[in-house]
């Protein structure tokens, strides 16, 4: 089990980062090109470098056997996305114990997940990876691609939340 | 490799070699991987008569399928399910080292457990087919970069994608030329001819730094990008050079016939290449560089050139060594023309860069200047760049005296503030003073009313016991009035 700290600070203020343990983005591509249709959802890490997202982009299509024309428009894609958070990055929010609902509802192939939890969505030490890796082998879900659909609908509400609170303050 | 199964020996009939070739079929769940390690070292080397399996041996897959043969080169004997070797410690430090690995969890050793132990299942489930990346990150829960590398880390290694085809190659004989071909070279290390960059692993170009504290090599790009674990400083790394004049030697007919070009044609490098025949531009400008031409060439332009830009500069300029091990990169890679010119400037070495930023330098001034004089001599934009250093220094001059003068001015308005209040607070302490001197003086008038008043009291006190000592003596049955 993990350690949980109670008696934590009341209310912090932290540079601007994903409320998780990991500072990783939940990233979502969907392309549309000449009928042919890429969609995609993943985890980065913002501090790897921009190399890494060319290098992803092209081996995506070339094991996608996806036409060359994706290459840029998934590169556009990350990018963007990537930017978008590094933007909020040099500012101060504040951080408190904040529990609100998360839910699941999605379709991986064959499985369908629908639930619903309660997350605190101020703690830096929670995980959502855990969480994901925890479901699928409770619930014995033997398709390996579930884990990381959850893991990635997750971090969006979260970002999600995190932009509400930002803009809020 | 499509050679049928042997009949099975006992694994331990490797000491008796057969053409390395035929793969042992192991017995299933009878021999844990981690054994296979000792037991591969047994091949002897001799055994490289068949040229292509020079110590390759078969791993019985520890799964479900026992039919099939998962081959696993020697060089990767070290896997084992259970454990993390130095090997792997090593090459990917990110799992290891640094605050963020300690904190374990999901980037720590048991993250990376995690994704080989999965990746390397997969594989074996089917091992005629090729793993692929996509496929791989999109079953493993983690973020991309982090699987990604333990991707290509096992499939160098050769415990993934071992053997199965490369994407849209061709069945059979060709599966088994990839196959060997990728089995006799070893992974990327400090033996390959091309270098591989441990930060973004692509192959490095004519130059690579090592570091000797942590032994990895990363390109330019990453070191200038200090794209490399958070223990180092751009002081640990030292500059090695690809001699690329090994790939195919200039001969002097050839040299003889760019030098020629060059006095013909002087910048046209599609005309000079055409002149020397088989050499692309970038050879060419290349060869022309390396000889000791190159550097009469920026020798000239430096000797013209008088500006004194920055003295560490032109003391490197000044030195003749072309590649020093000591660097600053410009790690400030946001802005994306200070990227390239960091990138260039650490591939080329200091000597040249210096030459080319102050011929930059002085192509700025002279554009700043007069775009229509196109023959004016170097030196008539030397004076007119000094006199436009004279105006600068000038006026600097007068802002500093301006802006002394207004420090000055603001310093004595805070004395003039600060006096003022010196001498409010010292009027009501004056007031104050006076107050007190009255009480004190009232206090006193009160002090000698008491004492009065004390007097009277013994006083009276005093005669009545006189009057009751003489009534005394006249009536004693009287009661004695005391008073106190």
């Amino acid at each position: 089990m993990k350690t949980v700290s109670l008696g934590a600070p009341r209310s912090s203020t932290v540079k601007f980062r994903m409320p998780t343990r990991d500072n990783l983005v939940p990233i979502r591509v969907d392309i549309e090109v000449d009928g042919q249709r890429y969609r995609d959802a993943f985890t980065w890490n913002p501090r790897d470098p921009d190399s890494e997202v060319i290098t992803f982009a092209k081996r995506t299509a070339k094991e996608l056997k996806l036409p060359a024309t994706f290459v840029p428009q998934i590169l556009q894609s990350i990018q963007g996305q990537l930017a978008e958070f590094r933007s909020y990055e040099g500012q101060e929010m504040q951080v408190k114990e904040k529990i609100m609902p998360l839910k699941i509802d999605l379709r991986v192939n064959n499985t369908t997940i629908r639930d619903q939890f309660l997350w605190d969505i101020g703690n830096l030490e929670s995980d959502p990876e855990e969480f994901a890796r925890t479901l699928c082998d409770d619930l014995n879900i033997t398709d390996p691609e579930v884990g990381p659909a959850i893991a990635v609908c997750i971090r969006e509400q979260l970002y999600e939340r995190l932009l509400v609170r930002l803009f809020l303050l | 490799m499509a050679t049928p199964p042997a009949p099975v020996p006992p694994v331990t009939a490797n000491s008796a070699p057969t053409p390395a070739q035929s793969p042992f079929k192991a017995p299933p769940f009878s021999q844990p991987p981690s054994t296979a390690g000792t037991l591969k070292t047994e091949i002897p080397p001799a055994s490289s008569s068949a040229a292509i399996a020079a110590g390759v041996a078969a791993v019985g897959a520890a799964a479900e399928d026992s039919s099939h043969v998962i081959t696993v080169p020697s060089y990767s004997g070290w896997f084992s399910y259970d454990s993390i070797s130095d090997t792997e410690r090593r090459l990917l430090p990110e799992f290891f080292e640094g605050e963020v690995a300690a904190v374990s969890g999901s980037r720590g050793p048991e993250a990376y457990k995690y994704y080989r132990n999965t990746l390397v299942k997969r594989f074996r489930a089917r091992p005629a087919r090729r793993l692929t990346l996509t496929e791989a990150r999109r079953g493993l829960i983690g973020d991309v970069g982090s699987v990604r590398r333990v991707f290509d880390f096992l499939e160098e290694w050769g415990l993934i994608n071992h053997g199965a085809p490369p994407l849209g190659a061709k069945q059979g004989k060709d599966k088994r030329e990839e196959a060997t071909t990728s089995q006799s070279s070893l992974p990327a290390g400090p033996t390959t001819p091309k270098k591989l960059c441990v930060g973004c692993r692509s192959v490095c170009g004519s130059a690579y730094f090592t570091c000797e504290k942590a032994d990895i090599s990363i390109c330019c790009r990453c070191f200038v990008r200090g794209n490399y674990r958070p223990g180092l400083t751009p002081a640990d790394f030292k500059k090695v050079e690809i001699s690329e004049d090994a790939k195919s030697d200039w001969t002097d007919k050839e040299t003889l016939h760019l030098l020629e070009a060059v006095l013909h044609y002087g910048e046209d490098w599609k005309k000079v290449s055409e002149h020397v025949g088989s050499r692309s531009e970038k050879d060419c400008i290349a060869r022309l560089i390396r000889l000791s031409f190159g550097e009469q060439f920026m020798g000239s332009k430096e000797q013209k050139m008088e500006f004194e830009i920055d003295d560490d500069v032109n003391n490197e300029s000044r030195a003749e060594i072309p590649k020093r091990p000591r660097l600053t990169p410009l790690a400030d890679a946001s802005n994306p023309i200070m990227a390239q010119v960091a990138f260039l400037s650490a591939i080329v070495g200091s000597g040249v860069a210096a030459a080319a930023a102050q011929a930059a330098i002085s192509a700025q001034s002279q554009v700043d200047m007069n775009d229509n004089q196109t023959d004016s001599p170097i030196s008539s934009t030397k004076e007119e760049a000094n006199d436009l250093l004279k105006e600068a220094s000038t006026n600097a001059q007068v802002q500093l005296q301006k802006e002394q003068k207004d420090i000055e001015q603001s310093l004595s308005a805070i004395v003039d503030v600060q006096m003022k209040e010196i001498q409010d607070k010292i009027s009501r302490f004056e007031q104050k003073e006076l107050l007190m001197e009255k009480e004190r003086e009232q206090l006193h008038h009160l002090r000698e009313l008491l004492f009065v008043d004390q007097l009277a009291v013994v006083q009276h006190q005093r005669r009545p016991h006189a009057v009751a000592a003489e009534n005394k003596e006249e009536e004693k049955p009287k009661p004695i009035i005391t008073m106190g």
